[in-house]
């Protein structure tokens, strides 16, 4: 079990399998030197001048705890590529709200990450609620998504990403599977 | 009643398989028990004082006869022949093997039932009234909206891991059954002046350490909006309810924090934003749940009339089992009967299996196949008609489920308490039996008339204490047990918290100061028709503290 999951430690996890992270977590701009995809913290992110978050030769993302409110955010989501939402504790489940207020309702198109402490049986949420990739720490979760077990549930009593309406359903009903 | 389909099938097989191969690598050693606790917690498996407990959901408390039946053999076969009914209208029991565990889900997922969402931070079981569909005072049958909600918050992957768990109830009647103003959101089905349906909504209500009477955010909302409307709850206190401290997490501290208008305007904003998404709810999606809950064809049976006076004239037990325990029917040809889970010195909520099996034989011949359980742990029979009261009565009679004690001092809420719970600091159970023995001679009860106890083990409050009329709370100080009371709560809808009398009172003392508290009601009432309630209502506590303490003192 341990074998997979140190295989894998450190990579990014999506629908498409794990990957190499092109970004690297810094705590301000200063100490990334040249690094061309660099995450940092909401405040960091906040305090950086414009023409500088906006730069085309690199890509800055921002990383949000979950006490932290999204709304700042908001009116600049054209310009983010990739905002990652942490996960310090699997129980603490601020997060799912802000992805959906962030995919669904907003319709964010940057990469939205959840980084930290995931268990296996949150992926399918997670993905559901508009994640789209996953840096975990979970040992057991590394290895199941390295076996491509997710835990996923045949149907869904809600809408969500990656899911569609059957017709004659219930309109709150839905199946895996499309946009 | 809603009958599962291909989907609900699929949905909860999967989950049973899933938890068969979690249970199993348990087993083998492969997850400790805290890596199992999540996991098993999802599952409504808890570890209990003694052994693991598995709570079942029954939701909004309506069976079939062939689940009754279903929930008999589960006791019978993996448990030791009963299961105990809950305020949350769950059945648990108390002493199935871990092993068996995966089976008895199997058996559960046969008859359309499971454990899902009766443990963690999520939305749990929704309640309903008891009566729903049957009672004569009914508005509209809430149980439809139940559903809705029970298939919306399975698995809901924004809302598996909210600060805390959550619980919703919904009424269909002025009178409220199902205390709404005591969950995190109630739901109170009406119609409004051009005889539209729609929902008054609460939030905030609770129990436990912090009791508090839910606020009304929403005089009037259109059923199509029901969906809509809870998410923009749900969400506003995923995100902003306390996570630092899991005694201050529910839902009624972040109302009580953040004030009634300003969390209104919160909900407001953010139903906006979402009100026409795809959980707008068509009409033909409400007409298509609500069909399975239309009212049974019931045949007229106008002959129950005259038997039913010469029974009763022949049989007073008879008669004051039909007093206390039928209520009226939508049908004046029908009554709906509740079965008491109180006999006198027993255990309240407790059923054998053999008297599980025999409501559920009951119920298909004589109750249009329909149970129901309540939150105040007794059995219905929604659909008898008054022609067969007499047999159903003398049915129930053989196995000591005709106690006619429904709504009396003797028909007592209690916790499992110290004899079951991990988490009690006194026992309730051992309580509950004495007072049903000290009040239990019938014409006592009749003439103390309708008079609430409720019991709670510790302050987490699952037997309701402070909704009691009577509420009694066990504490532990100095290594003894001491029992709290409050007086003058009530869960309907004229919702108060109970205020605490004094100090409390030891294992011995408790029951002679219910009495001392009942005998100074029997003085002070101005006649039999005023309740126990309005007599605490119309005088304050005065009257009762002083009976208790100033007897107490002289007589020490």
């Amino acid at each position: 079990m341990s074998d997979i999951s140190e295989s894998v430690a450190g990579e990014l996890w999506g629908r498409e399998g794990f990957r190499e992270d092109p970004y690297i977590a810094a705590e301000t701009l200063e100490e990334t030197g040249d690094a061309p995809a660099v995450i940092l913290p909401l405040a960091a992110w906040l305090g950086l001048d414009e023409s500088v978050r906006n730069a085309t030769n690199r890509k800055i993302g921002v990383s949000v705890a979950p006490g932290e409110s999204i709304d700042p955010l908001l009116p600049l989501l054209d310009t983010i590529p990739l905002i990652a939402l942490q996960f310090p504790a699997f129980n603490d489940g601020r997060s799912y709200s802000k992805a959906d207020i962030l995919k669904n309702q907003n319709h964010f198109k940057g990469e939205l990450r959840a980084v930290g402490d995931v268990l296996i049986d949150q992926v399918a949420y997670m993905l559901r609620t508009g994640f789209d990739t996953m840096k975990v720490t979970h040992a057991v979760t590394l290895t199941r998504l390295a076996e491509h077990n997710l835990h996923d549930a045949p149907g869904y009593y809600q809408p969500g990403r990656g899911s569609h309406t059957v017709p004659g359903a219930y309109s709150w009903r839905r199946v895996p599977g499309g946009a | 009643m809603y009958r599962y389909d291909e989907f609900d099938h699929a949905f909860v097989s999967a989950r049973v398989e899933q938890f068969k191969d979690q249970v199993e690598r348990r087993l083998a050693g492969e997850l400790t028990e805290e890596q199992f606790r999540p996991l098993r917690l999802m599952n409504g498996v808890y570890l209990q004082l003694h052994a693991y407990m598995l709570r079942v959901a029954i939701p909004y408390g309506t069976l079939s006869g062939r689940q009754m039946h279903k929930l008999a053999h589960i006791a019978r076969r993996y448990d030791r022949g009963y299961g105990h009914f809950t305020t949350r209208q769950n059945i648990q029991y108390n002493w199935p093997a871990l092993s068996d565990m995966p089976a008895v889900l199997d058996e559960l997922a046969s008859v359309e039932m499971h454990a899902l969402q009766t443990s963690g931070n999520c939305i749990r079981n929704v309640t309903a009234d008891h009566f729903a569909g049957a009672a004569a005072d009914e508005v509209a049958d809430p149980r439809p909206y139940a559903e809705i909600l029970r298939q919306w918050s399975s698995m809901h992957p924004e809302f598996s891991y909210l600060p805390r768990k959550f619980k919703i109830a919904v009424t269909g009647a002025d009178r409220d059954r199902a205390a709404i103003q005591v969950h995190d959101i109630g739901l109170h089905l009406k119609k409004n002046e051009a005889g539209e349906l729609g929902f008054a909504v609460y939030i905030g209500g609770g129990q436990g350490r912090t009791p508090m009477v839910a606020k009304k955010i929403r005089d009037f909302l259109p059923i199509e909006d029901l969906l809509t409307y809870t998410t923009a709850i749900v969400r506003v206190y995923n995100l902003h309810g306390r996570r630092d401290n899991k005694y201050k997490a529910r839902i009624k501290i972040l109302v009580h924090e953040t004030g009634t208008e300003e969390i209104t305007r919160q909900v407001e904003a953010e139903w906006q934003a979402i009100k026409d998404t795809d959980l707008k709810m068509p009409q033909q999606d409400v007409d298509a749940i609500d069909n399975y809950f239309r009212m049974p064809d019931l045949p007229q049976r106008p002959e129950g009339w005259s038997q039913l006076a010469i029974s009763r004239k022949a049989d007073p037990s008879f008669a004051r089992w039909v007093d206390q325990n039928v209520t009226p029917h939508k049908n004046p040809d029908y009554g709906v009967v509740t079965i008491s889970l109180k006999p006198i010195g027993g255990i309240p909520g407790d059923a054998t299996d053999a008297q599980m099996d025999l409501v559920a034989d009951i119920a298909e011949k004589f109750s249009n196949d329909e149970i129901r359980v309540s939150h105040e742990q007794n059995l219905v029979l929604p659909h008898v008609a008054i022609a067969d009261l007499r047999i159903v009565y003398d049915l129930l009679l053989t196995d000591g489920l005709a106690t006619a004690n429904a709504g009396l001092i003797t028909d007592i809420i209690a916790c499992p308490g110290l004899d079951y719970c991990a988490l009690a600091n006194a026992r309730s159970i051992p309580v509950a039996q004495r007072i049903s023995e000290r009040f239990g001679q019938p014409e006592r009860q009749a003439d103390i008339g309708e008079l609430k106890i409720k019991i709670s083990g510790c302050i987490n409050a699952c037997g309701h204490h402070h909704v009691g009329h009577i509420g009694i709370l066990g504490v532990e100080k100095k290594g003894e047990e001491l029992y709290q009371i409050s007086l003058g709560g009530s869960g309907d809808e004229i919702c108060t918290i109970g205020d605490i009398t004094g100090r409390g009172f030891s294992s011995e003392e408790i029951v002679d100061a219910v009495e001392t508290i009942v005998d100074r009601y029997l003085l002070v009432r101005t006649d039999k028709e005023e309740t126990f309630l309005a007599t605490y209502r119309r005088l304050g506590a005065a009257p009762f503290k002083d009976a208790l303490y100033n007897e107490t003192a002289n007589a020490a």
